[in-house]
């Protein structure tokens, strides 16, 4: 890994800002400030690849993007393949002196249908070859450009359209997500560096993109971008889900490395679901049961990265 | 000058994109144009090709990472067969669309059902509408010949458009011709340097496929399309500048054998033409006024000069080495489009379809010569009873 430079604190952030209004996403949305803090982090010297989702479809509808760096729209099947063939012919034209400057950080912006489901595939070879790519899922747990249907990271018990509840399927989603940090990160070779993000955090993930950038090959991200839209939830309440997923415990902040997880917040203690649940109208329909195998759900994932902190009611 | 070598069709093709100067080729295995990947494997392991060989987790990915290679300034190569070249299906539109003059080979396979590795045109047909350049190869120097002028073509400014380079499997991607292989400063003098504009560079950053609204829609296709009806000057161009530095000289569209006096013609594409013209050549040895013509360039369809060229002729029988069922016209895509391209003659040309040599079986000599019989009792009749054949089961 190459030496980068560390964002202390939000205010000492770059002021530049290479993802720029004129999009046309909704009020409160999270994966737009995923990209900008991205892009901030990033600097000019970058190429962006979107796969087919959000952030293609409200990003360059009317034929313009909100981008003052060099973006390509991939296929929601092939960020990975896309950007491997980007890196490559960059590596390639300055080694063979076709190409006068330096080596371009190359970064997928995918949804989690391109990282997590259809992408998958694509995400997977890129990694295993080596390609210096930073790859970056910005998760809002749905296909929602389609208008909310469900994906691998779709939380147990969240309504979608392919996922309503009702009287023989109470509880709507009936499978837990898909992890996908932990799938890519033990058997891709070139892969030394993984770790998750989230909006709430957001000195934490500008200095996540960095390291990520600074590695000699690739990097995943998984970055989590509540979306008021599919979760139905006030857009003023955006940071504020995506600060109660990280306390719950129903997302863990962590870096990866060297076979190790490394722990991002210090929490002192966790707050049951329910108290991230409760805002958000698409976990409206379940019951106590419900509430509870989810607890245990993420119970039992915290424990995995070495969250073991206990779970704390509020005081009524 | 170049030398002359004894190699197959697979290492043609290798030898054309060595010349080119290509910098990033992407990989997966499939028969029959594998050999044209391990090839290029050996020239760069060796230090004779100074090119990234990406291996791809398929054909899909094959052509993401070209189409970003591309987008980024580099010339790419890529290839397939069969299902690999259906499997990759999604990426091709987008390569068209926005203008990247990708190259791919494809060495033609069934797809499955048969699923034996024979040679069909069936795959590369399948993709004949999503905005690339297409064209077939007989022999291992064709191929050679026509990656370069590909190149040229796809890339100049008023194309800018993929290509794919067909060659049957087996009948070419593994017989070995005599093939002279030119020297680089010719291929120099030839083909310039590839250079986009629309390039992916954060010196001058622009986005390069944002979604549009459907108003945009119409002008974007149109421009397509353009570029399209852009091909053929160019392509003229590139034969007559390909002829002055080689010294081979092809035409670009329909090349004639026989033809001259020839009452009833063989139209197909590909080696099994050059069946067709042994069977010609002894039916002239009869005294039968036959001939053969083999299209050279099916993307664009050269209707103009089918028109132009063909309408002397009074039988023309199309071979289709291809599975398309329910189609138009009863055979295959070239039947339904020659007879597309000489309506405006009505009567004049009677035209016959024969779909043969499916599955990778050959077409006999013996077929070649029931078809020539056929054309000609049509011919002196002016009477076309059945419209298309199936070999060997209908004629």
């Amino acid at each position: 890994m190459s030496e980068f430079e560390r964002i202390p604190s939000i205010k000492k952030a770059p002021d530049e800002e290479y993802y720029v209004p004129g999009h046309r996403t909704c009020a409160g949305c999270g994966p737009a400030l995923c990209y900008r803090l991205v892009a901030k982090a990033a600097g000019p010297n970058t190429i962006f690849i979107g796969p087919t989702g959000c952030m293609y479809v409200a990003n360059t509808s009317y034929g313009c993007g909100p981008w003052r760096v060099p973006w390509i729209h991939a296929q929601i099947t092939n960020g990975g393949g896309v950007a491997s063939g980007i890196e490559t012919a960059y590596r390639m034209l300055i080694k063979k002196g076709k190409y006068n400057g330096e080596q371009p950080n190359v970064i997928v912006m995918a949804g989690d249908g391109g990282a997590v489901d259809i992408g998958l595939q694509s995400l997977s070879g890129m990694l295993y070859r080596g390609h210096k790519v930073l790859f970056i899922c910005y998760d809002n747990e749905s296909y929602a450009n389609t208008g909310i249907q469900v994906s691998p990271t779709t939380p147990y018990g969240a309504w979608t359209t392919f996922t309503p509840a009702g009287e023989v399927i109470p509880e709507g989603r009936k499978h837990f997500p898909k992890d996908n940090a932990k799938i890519v990160a033990h058997g891709h070779p070139y892969l030394k560096y993984v770790a998750t993000g989230s909006i709430g955090y957001p000195v934490d993930l500008m200095n996540k993109v960095r390291k990520g950038l600074a590695q000699e090959g690739p990097a995943y991200l998984h970055l989590h971008a509540p979306c008021p839209k599919g979760w139905q939830f006030p857009p003023d309440k955006t940071i504020e889900m995506a600060k109660l997923a990280v306390q719950t415990g129903m997302y863990q902040l962590y870096e990866f490395e060297n076979g190790k997880y490394t722990l991002s917040v210090q929490l002192k203690e966790r707050k049951p679901v329910i108290e991230y649940m409760k805002h958000q109208k698409r976990f409206a329909h379940l019951k106590p049961e419900h509430i509870e195998k989810m607890q245990a759900f993420v119970d039992a994932k915290c424990a995995e990265v070495g969250i073991t902190v206990p779970v704390v009611a509020a005081a009524q | 000058m170049g030398k002359v070598r004894r190699i197959s069709g697979c290492v043609a093709a290798a030898e054309a994109v060595r010349l080119a100067d290509v910098d990033v080729i992407s990989s997966y295995p499939i028969r029959p144009y594998t050999g044209i990947m391990s090839e290029l494997a050996r020239m760069i392991a060796d230090g004779r090709l100074n090119a990234e060989l990406v291996y791809a987790e398929g054909e899909h990915a094959q052509l993401s990472i070209v189409y970003g290679a591309s987008a980024a300034g580099a010339r790419t190569f890529t290839g397939s067969s069969g299902v690999g070249v259906t499997f990759a299906f999604e990426v091709y539109s987008p390569i068209s669309g926005e203008r990247l003059p990708v190259q791919m080979a494809i060495g033609d396979r069934t797809l499955d059902p048969p699923g034996d590795f024979g040679s069909e045109h069936t795959d590369a047909e399948c993709c004949r509408d999503q905005g690339w350049i297409q064209g077939w190869a007989a022999t291992p120097q064709e191929v050679l010949d026509m990656h370069l002028i590909y190149y040229r073509v796809g890339e100049d400014p008023k194309v800018m458009l993929p290509q794919y380079v067909c060659q049957d499997g087996y009948f070419v991607t593994h017989i070995l011709g005599d093939v002279e292989v030119p020297d680089e400063a010719q291929v120099k003098e030839f083909l310039p340097p590839y250079k986009n504009h629309h390039v992916l560079d954060p010196k001058k950053p622009q986005i390069i496929g944002p979604q549009i609204e459907p108003c945009m829609g119409p002008p974007q296709q149109y421009q397509r399309k353009q570029a399209f009806d852009n091909i053929n000057e160019v392509l003229i161009k590139a034969h007559d500048e390909f002829a002055r530095i080689f010294g081979r000289r092809y035409d670009p569209f329909l090349e004639e054998f026989m033809t001259d006096d020839a009452e009833v013609v063989i139209f197909g594409q590909g080696a099994h033409m050059n069946t067709a013209k042994a069977v010609a050549a002894r039916l002239r040895n009869l005294g039968d006024k036959v001939g053969v013509v083999r299209l050279r360039t099916f993307r664009p369809f050269p209707t103009d000069e089918i028109l132009k060229r063909m309408s002397r002729f009074k039988a023309v029988g199309v071979v289709d080495n291809s599975a398309q069922f329910g189609i138009s016209g009863g055979a295959g895509v070239l039947f339904s489009e020659v007879r597309t391209a000489l309506y405006d003659v009505g009567d004049k040309v009677r035209t016959v379809g024969f779909v043969g040599g499916l599955g990778g079986e050959m077409i006999t000599h013996d077929e070649f010569l029931k078809m020539f019989r056929k054309l000609q009792e049509v011919a002196k009749t002016g009477k076309v009873e059945k419209r298309a054949y199936w070999l060997p089961f209908e004629l």
